[in-house]
């Protein structure tokens, strides 16, 4: 399988009063295309550093990060800009909607970014009735509980079919069966769509769904 | 609590010091009224003082009584009137200069005792005139000695030159009063030392002028008492005048209730009512006293808009801190806090940034007091030539009033909303996020409200619009409903435009659904959320830019105005008319005489420097027209050299059909030709070609054709306002008629004129005083422009108007950039998420940029546009009806509407800085913006 994730020798280092703090150390990791790939660790272990260099959010202090054997440390503003707009999706740990958009509008924005001029109202209500809210497309983000909001993000981010999605956390909010079910999801996105998937979690009862696992514990890989 | 007030107040360190900056303003506005007012009015007092001296040539603050003594035993009545005109100043509380009384017997018939035949009996009064040596200086012979009795036991006394003309007495001669007697019981005599006059002119000392004094004869003060008061005061009749004068120059603002309260009491309770007359001051003062009430009632009008502008600014920035600190509020509440305890930190909070304010609020004050006091035009101050006000201004009641006032409204404003925020839990702050309801003022309908009662205002005014000559006769302040009118105007047009400003966008965002790129839909979407939120600020925008023009058209139109008017009526940049002598004297009623002026040498004006032409014009105001049937058109005659008056004169442009010079051209072509004014033509009925006869002041008769009208000509006054009988106020029409005065002095001789002169640009006006001094000028009559002017802008209630419109615009413009700058820095922190979100997701820092962009352009740009075309039509309707309030009685000129592009320039360029200063923060804030850290706050 081809290479969709490199990562080498990547290490990630904050100032803090008085000294450095390594929230990664030396990562090195390839993940192929189109699997779901779990991201584990206790909290403070660096998952959502990692995804965050991974998604081009934050650039490693050491090492490189290719994408599609293409090196992102190198990619302009610009081009960053189209890879997240294209190629990536993201779910947050916190809520990240926008506040002003109601469910179908957040949804359609993103298909908006992405350029795509044609069909977004049938994907977006698709992706919607994916995660279970096909009945609350026109609910504000603010009229809405945390896990529909997460349920919201998820289908935004992959309504515009990204080669990537990363999802920080994206079961914190949910019951444990709708935390299967999103899982359940991934996975399948992942098989069916080829899209590659990284996903963080601590819930160690959605590890058997993801087809590679990454342990992190203080910055280092176990 | 204080420690956490404290710690609250510096973790918000900007909005503290903008709440700081905004109290600060409020006070200063507010006590430089009362302190820029008492110092205007004490200039304004001491100006109408003047003005009198000037106009009737007396003295007015002067305090009279006139005591007839008959038979006065003892003399203690005049003993307590002059008891009472020496403590008369103390219970006036002003600065006493000089007392004088004038004693004097009843006309009693005298002998010489020199051996005349051509005098047989005199009758004189004797008399005392106190201070009489320092004030008078001997035309012939000497003063009377400081005993005031010969050595042979004659009264020594000074006559005067009318006096020694009526009764023909020499000096060194004695005459006897058989009627009176001398403590020793022999008859009175009298010797005669020396004639006098006025030792220097225009001193007020002299209340009855030495030529008037033809039947007295003044002794020595002391002699005359002995002789005739005190024990002996019984024996006969004396009038006894004394004069209390008091100093104006150093009279307050302050004094004038006191003065006015004791003048009253003095001249309608006191025991002497009946002998005091009534003092010219107190005309003055009920002049001076409607002159203020007026110029109070309109000053203190026009602070009002700025005044709310600034407690509508602490309430905005207030309500961002509330809002900022909605969250802080609920979880104090949720950990047990009561309603109470957080009311009572948000007072704490108030009372201490508004003492903080306040204190520095006074000396910012004085500071905009001063520039109140050195306003020239809007936007323009001359500090050097400015009044400051002084120290007691600083400590006055008024001012301590205004600033209580002042604070008490901040903390009132920043207070009250805590009421409303001390309410909210956690539970109902989600709620109130979610809900989008609209605003109060659209649900009561404000706008239209507003919009109702000032166009009620406009309407009574258009209906009134008659009256506003008695208006003006009257000094009737202006209406309060006329002038807030334009506020409220203002204010419900804003109002509208804020109601109109989501359906616009929503309009455009249907129109071009279609191209809109995610940027643009951004936008539009969360102004359709988060419009509501903006309307604050943009209803402050909308003001400040309407406001800024109204003010701004409003003081040039009135200053302008008054200033073009003033220059016009004064024709001239110097009028000198001098004293003609005449040949009248020496005629001695013969009639066939041949009565003539001398004219005072010409020449003298070619020495005058500064002046770039002057011509001889003749200008009779007692001249008339014969109509038929033995009437009169009474007119004032002008007789002009065509050419030397189009070089010594201007006028304004446009007044009249062409321009003035061609009526001179016309007139120069025909020497029997008139100018005449307009109304010969609309009332007498007069043609072109007519010929009218004309006469001057003295009967001398002319024939002249009418050449052309003039509607205006260069000090001409067209009409003037007069009372009716009836008490109503009308206006009357003046005629004029302009002769070539070569035509004149042909048919008519010699004929006194004036000089009018055009000032060289550079000229400073000193020139021209000190050529008056020099070839010792003696003035009937004299304009000069320059100093004119100048009394116009200094005129406390022009000034007072300026002045505070331009504080008031400066004020404005301020708080508009500070306020809507810091409006955009909060919002777009608290917005901060959103653009991570949107970063997150790809979009270009350009796009993110551009979003805000949009937000400009819908928010400021559109409140910018909505606030010109609001200011404009305001000022079009509005700045009439204001100018009203500040029309002269001799307002003669079309008045109007006067916009300086170079106000509106600068209005713009301080609106364009701030926008496009916000945009610079804007892309600051941009730039800085970290999505990992923008993402990791809205964990928290």
């Amino acid at each position: 399988m081809k290479p969709a994730i490199e990562i080498s020798h990547v290490s990630r280092r904050f100032s803090v009063a008085g000294g450095e703090f390594w929230a990664l150390k030396d990562v090195t990791v390839t993940i192929p295309e189109g699997i779901l790939a779990i991201l584990k660790g206790r909290s403070g272990s660096g998952k959502t550093t990692l995804l965050n260099i991974i998604g081009a959010l934050d650039a490693p202090s050491e090492g490189t990060v290719r994408i599609d054997g293409r090196e992102i440390g190198g990619l302009t503003e610009r081009q960053r800009d189209d890879l997240h707009r294209r190629q990536m999706g993201f779910v947050f740990q916190a809520v990240s909607l926008i506040p002003s958009l109601n469910a179908y509008q957040n949804v359609e924005f993103s298909l908006r970014m992405a350029g795509i001029r044609e069909g977004r109202k049938r994907r977006a209500e698709e992706c919607l009735k994916l995660v279970g809210l096909g009945n609350r497309m026109t609910h504000m983000p603010a009229q809405m509980s945390g896990g529909e909001q997460q349920r919201v993000a998820i289908a935004r981010a992959m309504a515009h079919k990204p080669r990537i999605l990363l999802a920080d956390e994206p079961t914190a909010e949910l019951d444990s069966a709708m935390a299967a079910e999103v899982t359940r999801l991934f996975a399948q996105l992942a098989e069916k769509e080829k899209v590659t998937v990284v996903m963080t979690t601590h819930d160690l009862g959605l590890m058997d769904a993801g087809s590679m696992v990454i342990e992190l514990e203080n910055g280092e890989q176990r | 609590m204080f420690k956490m007030m404290l710690e609250k107040l510096l973790s918000k360190k900007w909005m503290s010091l903008c709440l700081f900056a905004g109290i600060l303003l409020l006070a200063a506005t507010a006590v430089s009224f009362p302190m820029y007012r008492s110092e205007a009015f004490d200039r304004m007092l001491r100006e109408e003082f003047r003005n009198y001296v000037s106009s009737e040539g007396r003295w007015p603050a002067v305090n009279s009584l006139v005591l007839i003594s008959k038979k006065d035993a003892g003399g203690k009545s005049i003993v307590r009137a002059e008891e009472l005109m020496g403590e008369l100043c103390g219970m006036l509380e002003v600065t006493p200069l000089e007392t004088i009384y004038y004693y004097s017997l009843a006309k009693e018939e005298a002998r010489s005792l020199m051996n005349r035949d051509d005098l047989g009996k005199v009758s004189l009064r004797l008399g005392f005139l106190s201070g009489l040596p320092e004030h008078a200086k001997m035309l012939a012979g000497e003063m009377y000695s400081g005993e005031g009795v010969s050595e042979d036991g004659c009264l020594e006394a000074v006559i005067s030159q009318s006096c020694m003309v009526e009764s023909d007495l020499l000096i060194g001669e004695t005459i006897e009063f058989p009627d009176l007697e001398t403590p020793e019981g022999k008859p009175v005599r009298v010797r005669i030392t020396g004639v006098f006059g006025e030792a220097g002119e225009n001193d007020f000392y002299w209340q009855k002028k030495p030529d008037e004094m033809t039947l007295d004869c003044l002794v020595e003060e002391k002699a005359f008492r002995e002789y005739f008061t005190g024990d002996r005061a019984g024996k006969n009749i004396i009038t006894v005048s004394c004069y209390s004068m008091f100093a104006y120059e150093d009279l307050k603002a302050g004094q004038t209730e006191k003065l006015a309260q004791v003048t009253d009491w003095l001249t309608q309770e006191s025991p002497y009512r009946h002998v005091v007359e009534e003092p010219a001051y107190r005309e003055i003062l009920e002049v001076y006293e409607g002159k203020r009430m007026r110029i109070q009632a309109t000053l203190f009008l026009l602070q009002i808009p700025v005044l709310a502008l600034l407690g509508a600014f602490l309430f905005m920035i207030s309500g961002q801190m509330y809002d900022m600190e909605r969250s802080d509020i609920s979880v104090m509440k949720s950990r047990g806090a009561s309603r109470g305890q957080i009311l009572r930190l948000y007072f704490y909070q108030s009372c201490f940034l508004t003492v903080l304010g306040t204190a520095g609020g006074l000396p910012l004050g004085a500071a905009f007091a001063g520039a109140l006091g050195s306003a020239r035009s809007f936007l323009e101050f001359d500090l050097q030539k400015g009044t400051w006000p002084g120290a007691d201004a600083f400590c006055s009641k008024e001012t301590f009033l205004y600033g209580a006032a002042a604070m008490g409204a901040c903390i009132l404003i920043m207070t009250l909303p805590a009421v409303r925020h001390s309410k909210i839990s956690i539970v109902s702050l989600k709620r109130q996020k979610a809900a989008k309801k609209r605003s109060w003022w659209e649900i009561c309908f404000l706008d239209v409200i507003c919009l109702a009662v000032a166009l009620y205002g406009y309407y009574t005014w258009t209906r009134n619009g008659g009256n506003v000559a008695e208006s003006v006769l009257k000094g009737e302040a202006m209406e309060p409903l006329q002038y807030m009118g334009s506020s409220l105007f203002i204010v419900g047009l804003g109002l509208g435009a804020l109601r109109l400003q989501p359906l616009l966008l929503g309009a455009v965002y249907a129109l071009g659904r279609r191209f809109w790129g995610p940027a643009s839909y951004i936008s539009f979407m969360e102004n359709n959320k988060n419009g509501r939120k903006q309307q604050f600020i943009m209803i402050f925008l909308i003001m400040a830019v309407s406001l800024g023009m109204f003010h701004a058209t409003a003081a040039r139109t009135i200053l302008e105005n008054a200033l073009e008017n003033r220059a016009y009526l004064d024709g001239a940049d110097y009028i000198v008319k001098e004293v003609w002598e005449d040949n009248s004297g020496l005629m001695n009623g013969e009639a066939e005489a041949e009565f003539r002026y001398y004219e005072p040498d010409f020449d003298k004006y070619a020495r005058l420097e500064g002046i770039s032409s002057y011509t001889k014009v003749v200008y009779d105001p007692k001249a008339y027209v014969e109509l038929e049937g033995n009437r009169r058109q009474n007119m004032v005659l002008m007789g002009i050299h065509t050419k030397q008056f189009g070089e010594s004169t201007k006028m304004p442009p446009g007044l009249t059909e062409k321009h003035y010079y061609e009526y001179l051209n016309e007139l120069a072509l025909q020497p029997d030709g008139v100018l005449a004014s307009a109304d010969l033509r609309d009332v007498c009925g007069y043609r072109v070609g007519d010929v009218i006869t004309y006469c001057d002041g003295r009967k001398n008769k002319a024939k002249g054709k009418i050449v052309d009208f003039f509607t205006y000509w260069p000090g001409y006054v067209p009409s003037v306002l007069e009372r009716n009988p009836d008490g109503s106020v009308s206006r009357q029409l003046r005629s004029m008629v302009v002769a070539p005065i070569d035509t004149l002095v042909t048919k008519w001789g010699t004929v006194p004129y004036e000089v009018w002169m055009k000032a060289e640009d550079s000229g400073d006006g000193r020139e021209f005083y000190r050529w008056v001094d020099q070839e010792e000028v003696r003035l009937v009559r004299y304009v000069d422009r320059g100093a004119d002017l100048e009394a116009v802008i200094v005129d406390p209630l022009l000034q007072g108007t300026n002045g505070i419109l331009t504080m008031g615009f400066l004020v404005v413009i301020v708080l508009c950039g500070v306020g809507y700058l810091i409006y955009w820095i909060l919002s777009i922190r608290s917005r901060e998420m959103l653009f991570g979100i949107l970063r997150a997701g790809g979009m270009h820092k350009g796009e993110i940029f551009h979003i805000l962009l949009n937000e400009q352009i819908f928010c400021g740009g559109y409140s910018v546009a909505a606030g010109i075309l609001i200011g404009s039509l305001t000022c079009r309707l509005f700045v009439p009806i204001l100018q009203n309030a500040y029309t002269a009685a001799d307002q003669v000129l079309p008045l109007r509407l006067i916009t300086e592009e170079g106000d509106m320039v600068r209005l713009y360029g301080v609106v364009g800085a701030v926008l496009a200063l916000c945009l610079l923060v804007l892309l600051g804030l941009v730039r800085k913006l970290n999505v990992a850290k923008a993402l990791k706050m809205g964990e928290e």
